[in-house]
Parts: structure tokens; C-alpha cells; sequence
């Protein structure tokens, strides 16, 4: 459902991205590897619009989404969590999930979309007047993520959902996001952590320097030797 | 004794309007990182399109409000789009020096139109007075502090409870955020600058009635409303119409108690000892 073709992007016309071309079927959890500055943040910012192109294409659903801005990007489905969470500080658990919502296509069923990600957490319910800025840093992926399925997703990008958390909520997480298939998302990883990614998604990309140096099935990519000298620059 | 309560009475009623017009300088702010520098100029321009409509049709500035709401926060778009916009994000003192010009433009015109001699528009509550005890009260100022607050109440509650309100925060909280929930930053922007403007027309006919107008006394309102901002912590609503109504009521004290210039500097005394003790201006933790 979506298909990235020789995409090629930057900062201030410095290319980041050299020709990167990755595709996903629906109902996937896709991983997307690489090393620091392997340009894995920079890909899905081109996703959500937040990045132009300098050249290649986006198809999502079989549509060319280039032109599209940020906005009408996530009204198509494309969600992204962003790395560092990113939850509004001074507003509540209440208000972030409802900003979640905010987009024309998801508010029209929040209040039941808002029942729905604080049954899957908990906690949140819990601390729902809380100021986000005080939650712990595992709450605070929770709200991010909550947020992110607030807005109805039919592709949701989660930029580096392990970092900084204790290995309970690493799992606790991962555990929803296995899920979140069956409720219809499509899910693109970005993540540092290498085996905690090979376990969860099928598929794997490993970006290094802009480029796609291995793809394949989980264990295929884990065995690739190149996979290794992607991550340790060998 | 009766000299104090006077003071007070006045200082609220005034102070609760500047507090209204320091709200639409901070939101500006949180929103765009924009410091309007024409602030002043803009109440100005709403005074004396109240002035114009009063000569043409004998309209009363209360009901002229009707059609200078409007047509203020359509200039305010236009103003956002074509000037301010295209130089958000640049150094802060470009923007600066951009409102500023926009000031000098503002004036000028003003003074081209209008002419340079102080002129009175005239309201039907203008001499009216109300008297509570000791207290002698204006009207024009009583109208003032029951609109400002009810705006400003207004504004409080769409900020909490409406989506354009969250919005509005969450691209002051983190704009990058906010764009990936799908929320149109830019827009965002326009018409926060846009209601701005049109708060500040509203302002303007209620500081008009009684009050001699002149084209150069624009930056003295930029002044008090910086000085309230600031006051507030730049994007403290409470702070911020709490820092309205102590800079009106050290200037309805430095008035009544002290005698010329030296009573104008009391708002700016103030200030500085406030700002010197507490850098932070009157904000405060939320106790969350």
C-alpha cells in the first residue's frame, strides 16, 4: 500500500536520502534499520510532508501523495510518532489524545476512538488530567502512541518507540504494537535497537548512508553480513 | 481614602482593557514568535476608522464596532499573509523592524487622512457617570471593564474547550508536533494574527469614548501592552490580564497621587521592580 520510488531528499539542498526505494503491503510491520544519520528519520518526515523531495515518487494506495502537504497527509491515514514523543507538555493526557483526533477524518468518531486507546492503556485513563510534560518517559511513548491511534491510521510510523525506556515498557509497547495489525494499521518501525526490531516485524530495510544496503525477511536480514558493517560502519 | 478606592476603581476598569489587548500581543507571540510592534498603531487605526464612521454616517463607536470588527481582522489576514508571514522564522529583530515600519506606514496614513490636530469622536455615554459611594466611575470605562472581561473569558474558554483553542496551544507548545497531528500550522498562524487585530478594533472603541485621538499615539499603547506582556510571561493568560490590571492601577495611582510626568512613570516603576524580582513575570508552575 505504499511505495517509496527512488526517493531522493535533504536539508538545504544536501541530499540525505540517495535513491531509496521501499515498499509495504497492508496489514505489515515493516522495520527500518540503520545506524545514527542513516537517514531514517529524514525517510519518514518525507512520508508525513514534513520534508520535500528533491526528486522520486510516494505512492500510498496507489496514489502519487508527493504534492501532498503534512495536513492532507495524515487526513490519507499517515501517522507518524515521532522520535522523542514530542506529547504537548503543558496540556493533558485528555487534551493530547484528543489533539490526536483533530484531523477531519478521526473526529468524527473520538469519543469512541479515545474509549478504545485507553483500554489498550491503562495508565493513561489513570493520569488523564495529568500534565504531559510530568508523565515518566514510558507513559509518555503510551500518549504518544495513544495519540497516534487517535487519528486513525491506516499507516503509522513509529520513530524509535524503544529509546530511553526501561526494558518492561519496551515490551509492554511492543506487545501493542504486535496488535496493531489485526485492527487494520500498517506499521513502519524506524529503530535503532537491531534484535528488538528482527523480532517483531516480518520485513526489514537497513538504511546506510542514504541508501538501502539489505532488505528482506527478519532472519534473512539479522544473518546478512552487511547488516553488521551497516551498523558498525565496517 | 476616598482618593484610593478611586484610584483602584479606575486602575481595574482601565486595566482590564489593556489586559485585554496585551491577550492578542501574546497569542500572536505563542503562536509565531512575532512581537507586533505596530500593535499600538493598529488601535489607532481602529480609533480613528471609528472617527471616519462617525463624520460619514453619525455612527456611535459602539455601533461602529459592527463593521471595523470585521474589517480589522480581514486587514489583520492580509497584513499576516503578505508582510509577516514570508519573514517568520528569520531573525527576530527583521521582524521587529518589519512592524515597526509597518508602524511608521501606519501613522503616516493616518496623518495624511486625518490631519495632525487631536480629535474627539462622540459617544451617547460619553459624559454619563456612574457614582458608587465615594467612587465617581465613567461609563465609557465601566462598558470597557464588562467587555474586556467577557472577552477575555471568551477567549479563555475557546483556548480550553474548542478545537481551534487546542490548536492554537499546540502549535504554541511544539509547532513540528503539531503539524503531525494534522493541524495546519499555518493557518493556525493567520488567523490568531487575524483575531488579534480584531480584538484590538473592539479595544479601540472602547478606549475611544471621551478620549482625544491623534495619529501618533500608537506606540504609547504598543508600550503599555509590551509592558503587560512581558508583566504576564509572555503567554500566561492569567498572567497576563493579571499584569493588565496592576499596570492599569499603578497608572490610575501614579495620576491621582503624583503630581505630572512623574505620575506617567509609575506603570514603568512597577515594572521594573516587579521584573527585578520576579524574572519569570507573574507566572507561576501549574500545580500539576
Amino acid at each position: 500500500m505504499l511505495e517509496l520510488e527512488n526517493l531522493v531528499a535533504g536539508y538545504g539542498g544536501v541530499a540525505v536520502l540517495r535513491d531509496v526505494s521501499i515498499k509495504l503491503d497492508a496489514g505489515e510491520i515493516v522495520g527500518l534499520l540503520g545506524a545514527n544519520n542513516a537517514g531514517k528519520t529524514t525517510l519518514i518526515n518525507c512520508l508525513s510532508g514534513m520534508v520535500a523531495p528533491i526528486s522520486g515518487r510516494i505512492l500510498f494506495e496507489g496514489r502519487d501523495i508527493s504534492r501532498l502537504s503534512a495536513q492532507q497527509r495524515v487526513e490519507a491515514g499517515i501517522v507518524q510518532v515521532p522520535e522523542g514523543r514530542l506529547v504537548f507538555p503543558e496540556m493533558s493526557v485528555r487534551e493530547n489524545l484528543l489533539l490526536g483526533g483533530i484531523n477531519a477524518r478521526a473526529r468524527t468518531h473520538r469519543p469512541r476512538q479515545m474509549d478504545k486507546v485507553l483500554e489498550l492503556f491503562p495508565r493513561l485513563k489513570e493520569r488523564l488530567s495529568q500534565h504531559a510534560g510530568t508523565l515518566s518517559g514510558g507513559e509518555q511513548q503510551m500518549l504518544a502512541i495513544g495519540r497516534g491511534l487517535m487519528a486513525e491510521a491506516k499507516l503509522l510510523m513509529l520513530d524509535e518507540p524503544s529509546l530511553g525506556l526501561s526494558p518492561l515498557f519496551v515490551q509492554y509497547i511492543f506487545e501493542i504494537i504486535d496488535k496493531l495489525p489485526a485492527e487494520g494499521l500498517t506499521v513502519l518501525l524506524v529503530e535503532q535497537n537491531l534484535m528488538l526490531t528482527l523480532r517483531h516485524a516480518a520485513r526489514c530495510y537497513v538504511l546506510e548512508r542514504g541508501q538501502v544496503a539489505v532488505e528482506g525477511a527478519a532472519d534473512v536480514v539479522m544473518n546478512d553480513p552487511r547488516t553488521r558493517s551497516a551498523y558498525l560502519g565496517l | 481614602m476616598s482618593e484610593l478606592y478611586q484610584a483602584l476603581a479606575q486602575g481595574l476598569l482601565i486595566g482590564s482593557t489593556y489586559g485585554l489587548l496585551a491577550l492578542g500581543m501574546g497569542l500572536v507571540y505563542g503562536v509565531s514568535g512575532v512581537v507586533n510592534f505596530s500593535h499600538g498603531d493598529f488601535i489607532s487605526l481602529g480609533m480613528f476608522m471609528c472617527l471616519a464612521l462617525y463624520s460619514a454616517f453619525s455612527l456611535d463607536p459602539y455601533v461602529s464596532v459592527l463593521i471595523t470588527v470585521p474589517a480589522m481582522t480581514a486587514i489583520g489576514a492580509v497584513v499576516y499573509i503578505f508582510l509577516i508571514r514570508p519573514m517568520v522564522g528569520h531573525q527576530f529583530l527583521m521582524v521587529v523592524q518589519l512592524t515597526l515600519g509597518l508602524s511608521l506606514v501606519l501613522q503616516n496614513g493616518i496623518l495624511m487622512i486625518f490631519g495632525g490636530q487631536p480629535a474627539r469622536t462622540p459617544s451617547v455615554v460619553e459624559s454619563k457617570l456612574l457614582i458608587l459611594g465615594d467612587v465617581v466611575l465613567q461609563v465609557p470605562h465601566v462598558i470597557a471593564f464588562g467587555v474586556s472581561f467577557v472577552l477575555a473569558g471568551g477567549l479563555y474558554i475557546m483556548l480550553r474547550s474548542t478545537d481551534f483553542g487546542r490548536s492554537i496551544r499546540a502549535v504554541h507548545q511544539n509547532a513540528h508536533a503539531a503539524a503531525l497531528m494534522g493541524i495546519n500550522v499555518g493557518r493556525v498562524q493567520v488567523l490568531t494574527f487575524a483575531l488579534g487585530i480584531g480584538i484590538l478594533a473592539l479595544a479601540a472603541a472602547l478606549l475611544l469614548p471621551g478620549t482625544p485621538i491623534q495619529p501618533t499615539q500608537g506606540l504609547r499603547y504598543t508600550v503599555i501592552t509590551l509592558l503587560v506582556v512581558v508583566l504576564g510571561g509572555m503567554t500566561n493568560f492569567v498572567g497576563i490580564m493579571l499584569g493588565g490590571l496592576i499596570i492599569g492601577i499603578a497608572e490610575a495611582f501614579g495620576t491621582i497621587y503624583l503630581a505630572g510626568v512623574l505620575g506617567l512613570l509609575m506603570p514603568y516603576i512597577i515594572f521594573v521592580a516587579i521584573m527585578l524580582f520576579r524574572p519569570q513575570g507573574l507566572t507561576w508552575k501549574s500545580r500539576q
